[in-house]
């Protein structure tokens, strides 16, 4: 069935590349200058791979990139999961604390690309602390809920069994909240990405996104398309990764499926 | 001293702004090692007295006490089996039931020899590392009462223990805890609907009223239990057609019965 399934998807992407192929080379209905050719984008793959573009090589760019996202992505999800949590446990952290977060989140986070930037410059840390703003909403947001939507009876099966505090918070508040908790890290990712990438754009020396600046100052399509290709497919390998982690992390709900 | 007492124990819940009685001057008390189950038409209190002994809820006023002290909080010294079982769906059948005994500090090797044992005697042998969710209701229902009897705890209650079992997995259980109730008495607070249940399992039955719950009358199974020598009957059916038996069951049946029809007017 999924192997079907993927057969078909592959058949939709080479029907596309085909389509892609007859309206640049083959036609020229679609000019060079306004979108790439399947041969220019591979050329432009072969530069970036292989001779360098916009200060880097691919794999610099990409390097580069995926460690502002774990960064941002770790420093985010470590601060806003435990936030999350507590404001859900207790009233007076969140009667203390949600103030603030009304007043912070109705500023898009890419607002804050230029005080980072005043701030701490055109390097990683702006770039992190973006990321961070950015990323951090989610995760507090959906822990908090996953706390909220917790059963009373299974935090008063706890205590009857005379569960202490600490083990409590580890084995049964977090794994109850667990599945929100992911959901918030998904989410918190897609937000990573959207302004790294939006950050780089604006002042980077290496990244995908700079990729992105320099060729659109060079008016050079190809290697657009290329840095758009590598964010998607790296957005989705890092999907991929949180996935994979989510399913070893809950076991008792991968069985539910199988 | 009673090992569990209600005195005059009057419980509202305040819903909508309005006070609303659940409970009105409920009094029982239940010695040390006895076994006495409730019954009373759904929504009568049942499940808030217990809730009262196990410390997830208190009074309005009047006093709820266990071991001479005012129920403050709950603990692993009231072991509680829940009527919506409360399993932890992230641990194992094994690691649900070991969780008390962890907490309790007990070493590592008797909890697996107490767990084992539990495992055993609930017939879940073979599902100690299944998650919660892979049981039938039946079973997980056993888990529950298996988490609290690993405990070994002076105050056993349940709430309608046996309420999700098919009628052959809960004859079993029955026989297996009058067995148990016998050889190792436990103070028991047990709820169920099942009049023949509470019969045979209870040293008293206590009736309440329909809402707001009152305990109508108790009745007193033991000495008939005791002078007709029902626990010298191994099976369940045995018992349930001696004359003294049904003569008990039908005079609860009764009282019972007054409370639901007055439900329906
Ligand atoms: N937390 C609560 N808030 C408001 N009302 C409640 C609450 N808990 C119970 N009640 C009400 O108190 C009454 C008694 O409830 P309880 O659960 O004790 O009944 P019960 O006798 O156990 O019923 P059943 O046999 O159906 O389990 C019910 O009418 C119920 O609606
Ligand atoms: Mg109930």
């Amino acid at each position: 069935m999924i192997a079907r399934r993927s057969i078909v998807g592959l058949g939709t992407i080479m029907v596309l590349v085909g389509c892609w192929y007859v309206l640049t080379s083959a036609t020229g209905l679609v000019s060079p200058g306004r979108f790439p050719s399947p041969q220019d984008a591979w050329e432009s793959a072969w530069q970036v791979t292989v001779t360098g573009y916009a200060n880097g090589r691919l794999h610099e760019h990409i390097l580069h990139s995926l460690k502002l996202i774990a960064l941002g992505f770790l420093v985010a999800a470590g601060t806003g999961v435990p936030l999350g949590l507590l404001m859900g446990w207790s009233r007076r952290a969140d009667a203390i604390i949600s103030p603030i977060f009304l007043l912070i989140r109705p500023i898009p986070p890419l607002a804050w690309i230029p005080l980072a930037i005043l701030w701490l410059g055109l390097g990683d840390a702006a770039k992190i602390m973006v990321i961070w703003f950015a990323a951090f909403v989610p995760s507090v947001i959906n822990s908090y809920t996953g706390v909220r939507t917790i059963e009373c009876y299974v935090v008063e099966a706890a205590s009857m069994l005379g569960t202490p505090r600490w083990r409590f918070v580890l084995e049964v508040l977090v794994p109850a909240a667990s599945p929100m908790i992911f959901t918030g890290l998904r989410l918190s990712l897609q937000a990573s990405w959207t302004t790294l990438v939006a950050a780089e754009l604006v002042g980077a020396l290496y990244g995908l996104g700079r990729i992105l600046n320099v060729a659109q100052q060079d008016i050079y399509p190809g290697m657009i398309l290329v840095g758009m290709i590598c964010v998607a497919i790296l957005g989705w390998a890092t999907t991929r990764l949180l996935a994979h982690a989510e399913s070893l992390a809950l076991p008792w709900l991968r069985t539910a499926e199988a | 001293m009673d090992a569990i007492r209600f005195d005059g124990v009057h419980k509202a819940f305040r819903r909508a702004g309005i006070d609303f009685v659940a409970l009105e001057k409920v009094d029982l008390a239940i010695a040390p090692q006895e076994f006495v189950a409730i019954v009373g038409p759904s929504g009568c209190g049942k499940t808030t007295c217990l809730r009262m002994a196990a410390g997830f809820e208190f009074p309005t006023s009047g006093e709820v006490t266990v071991d001479g002290r005012i129920v403050t909080a709950p603990g692993p010294d009231r072991a509680v089996v829940f009527q919506q079982f409360a399993l932890f769906p992230w641990k194992t059948v094994f690691e649900n039931i070991e969780l008390g005994l962890r907490n309790k500090g007990v070493p590592k090797a008797e909890r697996g020899d107490r767990v084992a044992e539990a495992i055993a005697l609930m017939n879940l042998q073979g599902y100690e590392t299944a998650f919660p969710h892979q049981l039938s209701g039946g079973m997980q229902q056993r888990v529950a009462i298996a988490r609290a009897y690993v405990l070994d705890p002076d105050v056993l209650l349940m709430d309608e223990p046996f309420g999700a079992l098919d009628a052959q997995t809960r004859v079993v259980m029955q026989e297996e805890l009058v067995r148990l109730a016998r050889r190792n008495p436990r103070t028991v607070l047990f709820i169920t609907h099942s009049v023949e249940e509470a019969v045979y399992l209870a040293d008293r039955v206590a009736v309440m009223t329909r809402r707001p719950g009152r305990i109508k009358e108790v009745i007193n199974v033991k000495p008939v239990r005791v002078a007709e020598h029902w626990d010298d009957h191994a099976r369940i059916e045995d018992v349930m057609d001696l004359e003294s038996f049904v003569h008990l069951r039908t005079r609860i049946w009764k009282s019972l019965r007054d409370e639901k029809g007055s439900q329906d007017r």
